[in-house]
């Protein structure tokens, strides 16, 4: 008991623990803070846990030297480890475990990689007023699915399912989830429909533009070409289109988000 | 001395190789320059808005304000349900059509500012040309609306620039856009008859523009025999259909202009 | 119509332009050769401009208080100016060549307007070297009585000359930043009018901002050669004297450098005032993240000159009683840099991305913008502050009667400070920006009021005060010297930097809206590019400087033959 007290109150033991500590405030603690105030959290990401660690390690440095026999104390251990013949195990170790650490970081950091270089994506970038399909001009603005005033619900619903087995089976699942055969060779990956983000968030028009236009026709704020999806228009008609976004909401469970919620906010 | 010295310099070389490598890894934006247009006459609504789109989204600077939060309207989303800007700007301010109405936002900003919003827009004029600002409007009307901006809007500059080739690939045109001028040159009016005289084979020109407006003058014109005037249909498909390569845009403009005033 | 796409690049007409207009560079391109010699002149000539500062000032305290110390001190400033002086004539004349021939066409447009200030410039600039020879030679001739008087008017002169040499230089580059609104493309250069031209929206910010800026350098630069002078003493009293002296360049850096950012403040508004959209280019535009490296630079800059303050507290008998407060000092300060230097639109891989919903995190959010970033910055100025009080405090023992109550009036001041910048940085998320701006103004007062109110009490509380122990002047472990030297490091990067914020607001203008830049180099480069040439001008700056520090100690052992064992005298008070 004693001898893990004194432990604590040595300096160099002490700037261990305060970094162990602070590492763990960033990474996981941050992450504790919104949902006290009922607000959606996320992981700190790790550019900015390692600028906070950065900062952190000059303060532990600036603590442990701006005392002289603090510093004296703190400098001990690593004396001993790279001096003292008792140590000679220890130090071996260090002197083979730190280089190798420093050059694998290295490694990692300059190493090709498959992932696309970093951009500022949005991901539900805003939606044209108006779009051309197949030559003929739609209003997206107010749109609602024509489909759900024309023939019958489940006639449509089989349709959609039939599109949907056909076409998008392979990227969004089998459960809507996004986890189709292909899913994992693609960044970003294909969106989950049952994820509340998604198509809960959308009105249909949205989809329809969406899988309409595919990958190539987001605009500019959201990375086209990054995404895989295809432009659908080439080759589902419009009803078809139609059918399989109805039987997306109808499958997840979802209701699509309705104008009259949605006209008031231009910007979100 | 040489050890301390050495000290120094690290310490010096660590701190300077910090500061570099912390200005390595955050996202490098380089400002760029924007690009000298020369827009020659006859160029297209699609080349035009292309020009502008690299205008309104690098060098002009408009995205600094239009597009990122709430200093200024976004123009290229749908705003209160009223589409994008090129499909609002026409009700914007009453009696304005989009174009007038771009150009004035653009030239005198101060003149009607948007509810909500600030007047904080400087005058364009002093960082882009005026074909620049053409360009640029072409751009924004391309979003969610039709291009009407024409060579006659930037008037001043249908002449090539001196040292740059006139009009690259085009035919050989006479570079007037004096509309009586052209009438007689391209031969019109040996068919259509002006000023009361002249062969009855194409509707007069006398009171066109009472009979028709500008857009279907221009459509006649470009593509004679899509429409047929009453009274005219033993002549149909006598009329050249060559006349958009004949003229450049800004003497198509010149002669739309004049006839759709003749009333 | 006609399917000829008839958009063409004006290139013929640029390239005429540019025939003309720009000259070529081996190697770095006109821009890096004009780039390194403005900039190297630039930190030249804030250190010749800033040391003259409180060189005065430490001779009239030698006078006036009698102490032979301070008046050594100011004329072993002095020799480094006379040293950094003609660095910065031929830098300065580097620069001009290069200007003319690099870019003529530029030239000619400035050369029109600001002819006659021009001329004025360089006389004044002959009047300044011979009143800085007359200074520093006459220092030794004129040393007794009324005589002292005169040669204290000289570097008062001096200071005046180079005060007016700054605003005229000011005045062209303001002009670039901020032309008169009445100029246009169209105007003649010759229409212009000179004053019109001198006094334009930029020009009295940019000044006084520099005015700090060059006392803030001179301070940070003084303390560096003491650091280096201190780690290559020989004897004790050399080590006493260095230690001295690179308190005092430290206290004079910091002191100063806590007013600069009001400075800027103002400069900042005044652009936003001039420019909508030049404000905005500076702040959230393209230039945005070039103020989480000046935050990165400025956490340096506060930390390493509280660590000097605390490792010098070794050497204060009393201090010790100080000693368990500087880890929770060093918590704020730490705490702070964090929310200053967090990014408001984050770096994130595609997971992070997706998890987040966006590039901004739900809480750090909160930290990215100005409301948590002012109440920052004043909090590390408040702990800097106390810092400053505790070190001064150290060795004394108040002996007046109020002792008691003046210390807890004084705690209340930091308490009240520190509580209204905290609740107007809380408060100013719930109100909308408009109202928020006004925030930072209440802030900044805050703080001012609290160090003023603070010294003011101070001043009359240790008068008399008696002594717990003199100051042991030496008894510095070496490592703090080198805290001096990152502070020296570390302000010439910032003021790269800051110049690099200022000259690439412009963009791709010579003069802002009224000449345009035609050249290859007309883009702004993004920061790591800018980054490298800034710690170019830093190195070739610093080896400059190293090279002059040696000069220094070679001259005095040519002229002395004997080290100079300057004498310590009992100091009862830190030098302030």
């Amino acid at each position: 008991m004693s001898r893990v007290g004194a432990w604590v109150r040595h300096p160099f033991w002490q700037a261990v623990l305060l970094l162990i500590l602070a590492y763990l405030l960033f990474k996981f603690g941050i992450a504790l803070l919104p949902p006290l105030l009922g607000m959606h959290s996320a992981p700190v990401p790790t550019s900015v846990v390692v600028q906070y660690m950065l900062i952190a390690l000059v303060g532990v440095l600036i603590h442990v030297s701006s005392d002289e026999t603090r510093w004296r104390r703190f400098k001990e251990p690593i004396h001993d480890t790279m001096v003292d013949a008792d140590k000679r195990w220890v130090r071996l170790a260090v002197l083979i475990l730190v280089p190798l650490l420093i050059g694998w970081v290295t490694y990692d950091q300059t190493r090709p990689k498959v992932e696309a270089p970093i951009t500022l994506r949005s991901i539900h970038p805003a939606p044209p007023s108006q779009i051309t399909f197949r030559g003929k001009t739609i209003q997206l603005t107010g749109l609602e699915n024509p489909l759900r005033h024309r023939g019958s619900l489940t006639e449509h619903i089989e349709t959609g399912k039939r599109i949907y087995y056909q076409n998008c089976l392979a990227c969004h699942g089998d459960r809507l989830d996004g986890q189709g055969h292909f899913a994992h060779g693609f960044s970003p990956t294909p969106l989950s429909f049952a994820d509340q983000g998604t198509i809960a968030q959308l009105t249909e028009s949205f989809v329809f533009w969406r899988v309409a236009k595919g990958g190539p026709g987001l605009p500019r704020e959201g990375a086209p070409w990054s995404s895989a999806m295809p432009v659908w228009e080439d080759y589902l008609t419009e009803d078809e289109i139609w059918a399989v976004i109805i039987y997306l909401y109808e499958q997840s469970g979802w209701k699509p988000r309705t104008w009259e919620e949605s006209t008031g906010g231009g910007e979100h | 001395m040489w050890r301390t010295n050495l000290k120094v310099l690290a310490v010096a070389l660590i701190v300077i190789g910090f500061y570099t490598m912390v200005a390595h890894v955050i996202p490098q934006l380089q400002s760029e320059v924007p690009e000298a247009l020369a827009l020659t006459g006859d160029v297209t609504p699609e080349a035009l808005a292309a020009a502008g789109e690299r205008i309104y989204s690098g060098a002009g600077g408009c995205v600094a304000c239009h597009g990122l939060g709430t200093r200024a309207p976004n123009l290229v989303t749908d705003q209160g349900g009223e589409g994008t800007i090129g499909a609002r700007c026409g009700s914007r301010r009453p009696g304005m059509d989009c174009k007038s109405y771009l150009y004035e936002s653009m030239t005198n900003p101060g003149a009607f500012v948007v509810p909500g919003f600030e007047n904080i827009m400087p005058d364009m004029r002093r960082q882009l040309a005026d074909d620049q600002i053409w360009a640029t409007i072409a751009y924004l009307q391309s979003l969610g609306g039709e291009v009407t901006v024409t060579a006659s809007d930037y008037g001043t500059s249908t002449e090539a620039p001196t040292g740059a080739a006139p009009a690259a690939a085009g035919p050989a045109l006479t570079a007037t856009t004096e509309p009586l001028a052209l009438l007689r040159e391209k031969g019109c009016v040996g068919c259509h008859a002006i000023d009361g005289a002249g062969p009855p084979i194409g509707p007069s020109f006398d009171g066109m523009g009472r009979r028709l407006p500008a857009d279907q003058i221009r459509r006649a014109i470009l593509l004679p025999n899509a429409d047929t005037a009453k009274g005219y249909e033993q002549f149909a498909g006598t009329m050249p259909q060559t006349f958009g390569q004949m003229l450049s845009a800004a003497q198509l403009e010149a002669i739309v202009q004049f006839l759709a005033g003749r009333r | 119509m006609t399917d000829v796409v008839g958009l063409l690049q004006a290139a013929a007409q640029a390239a005429a332009d540019t025939a003309g207009g720009y000259g070529h560079f081996p190697g770095i391109g006109a821009r890096g050769a004009v780039w390194i010699a403005a900039e190297v002149h630039l930190m030249f000539a804030a250190f010749v401009l800033g040391v003259p500062m409180f060189a005065v000032i430490c001779e009239l305290i030698g006078i006036v208080g009698k102490d032979e110390k301070y008046d050594k001190l100011s004329k072993e400033f002095t020799r480094l100016l006379v040293f950094a002086y003609s660095a910065t004539a031929l830098w300065g004349g580097l620069l001009l060549f290069f200007l003319t021939t690099l870019y003529p066409r530029f030239w000619t447009h400035m050369a029109t307007i600001f002819s006659r200030s021009m001329w004025v410039y360089a006389g004044l600039f002959f009047i300044e070297s011979f009143t800085l020879y007359l200074y520093y030679y006459g220092w030794d001739r004129w040393k007794v009585g009324r005589a002292k008087w005169g040669h204290w008017g000289l570097g008062l002169l001096l200071n005046v000359w180079g005060t007016i040499v700054m605003f005229i230089a000011n005045s062209w580059l303001t002009y670039m930043m901020s032309p008169p609104s009445g100029v246009t493309a169209e105007t003649l250069p010759a229409e212009v009018g000179l004053w019109n031209a001198i006094a334009n929206a930029t020009w009295m910010p940019i000044n006084i901002h520099r005015l700090i800026g060059n006392a803030v350098f001179g301070g940070a630069i003084c303390g560096a050669y003491a650091a280096f002078r201190f780690l290559a003493a020989k004897t004790p009293e050399e080590r006493a004297h260095y230690d001295w002296m690179g308190y005092v360049g430290n206290f004079i850096a910091i002191s100063t450098f806590i007013v600069l950012p009001f400075a800027g403040y103002w400069l900042g508004r005044e652009i936003y005032e001039y420019n909508q959209q030049m404000g905005i280019t500076m702040m959230g535009g393209f230039m945005s993240w070039l103020w989480i490296v000046q935050a990165v630079l400025i956490g340096v800059l506060f930390l390493a000159a509280n660590y000097y303050l605390w490792t010098g507290m070794g050497r204060i008998p009393g201090a010790e009683r100080f000693a368990p407060y500087t880890k929770w000092m060093l918590l704020v300060l730490v705490i702070c840099w964090i929310v200053w230097a967090t990014p408001h639109t984050i770096i994130a891989t595609r997971e992070e991305l997706a998890a987040m919903g966006g590039s901004h995190h739900p809480f750090l959010n909160v930290l990215g913008v100005m409301s948590a970033k002012n109440t920052a910055v004043n909090l590390m100025i408040l702990t800097t502050f106390l810092s400053f009080l505790i070190y001064r405090r150290a060795n004394r023992r108040p002996t007046v009667a109020w002792a008691r109550t003046a210390t807890i009036i004084q705690t209340a001041m930091f308490a009240i400070a520190a509580g209204v910048v905290l609740f107007y940085g809380v408060y100013g998320y719930f109100v909308e920006a408009i109202v928020r701006i006004g925030f930072s103004v209440y802030q900044v007062l805050a703080v001012l009021a609290c160090i003023i109110g603070v010294s003011i009490i101070d001043v009359f509380l240790v008068r008399g005060a008696e002594s717990r122990g003199e100051i042991r002047w030496g008894m510095m472990p070496a490592r703090s010297q080198y805290a001096l030297f990152i502070l020296a490091v570390t302000f010439t990067w910032l003021m790269g930097l800051m110049g690099f914020a200022r000259s690439g607001i412009r963009q791709h203008w010579h003069v802002y809206e009224v000449m345009r830049d035609t050249s290859a180099d007309a883009a702004t480069p993004a920061l790591g590019e800018a980054a490298n040439m800034i710690s170019l001008c830093v190195l070739i700056f610093l080896g400059l400087v190293a090279f002059i520090f040696w000069l220094g100690g070679l001259a005095e052992r040519a002229g002395h033959k004997a080290p100079v064992a300057l004498a310590v005298p009992p100091q009862p008070a830190a030098g302030d």
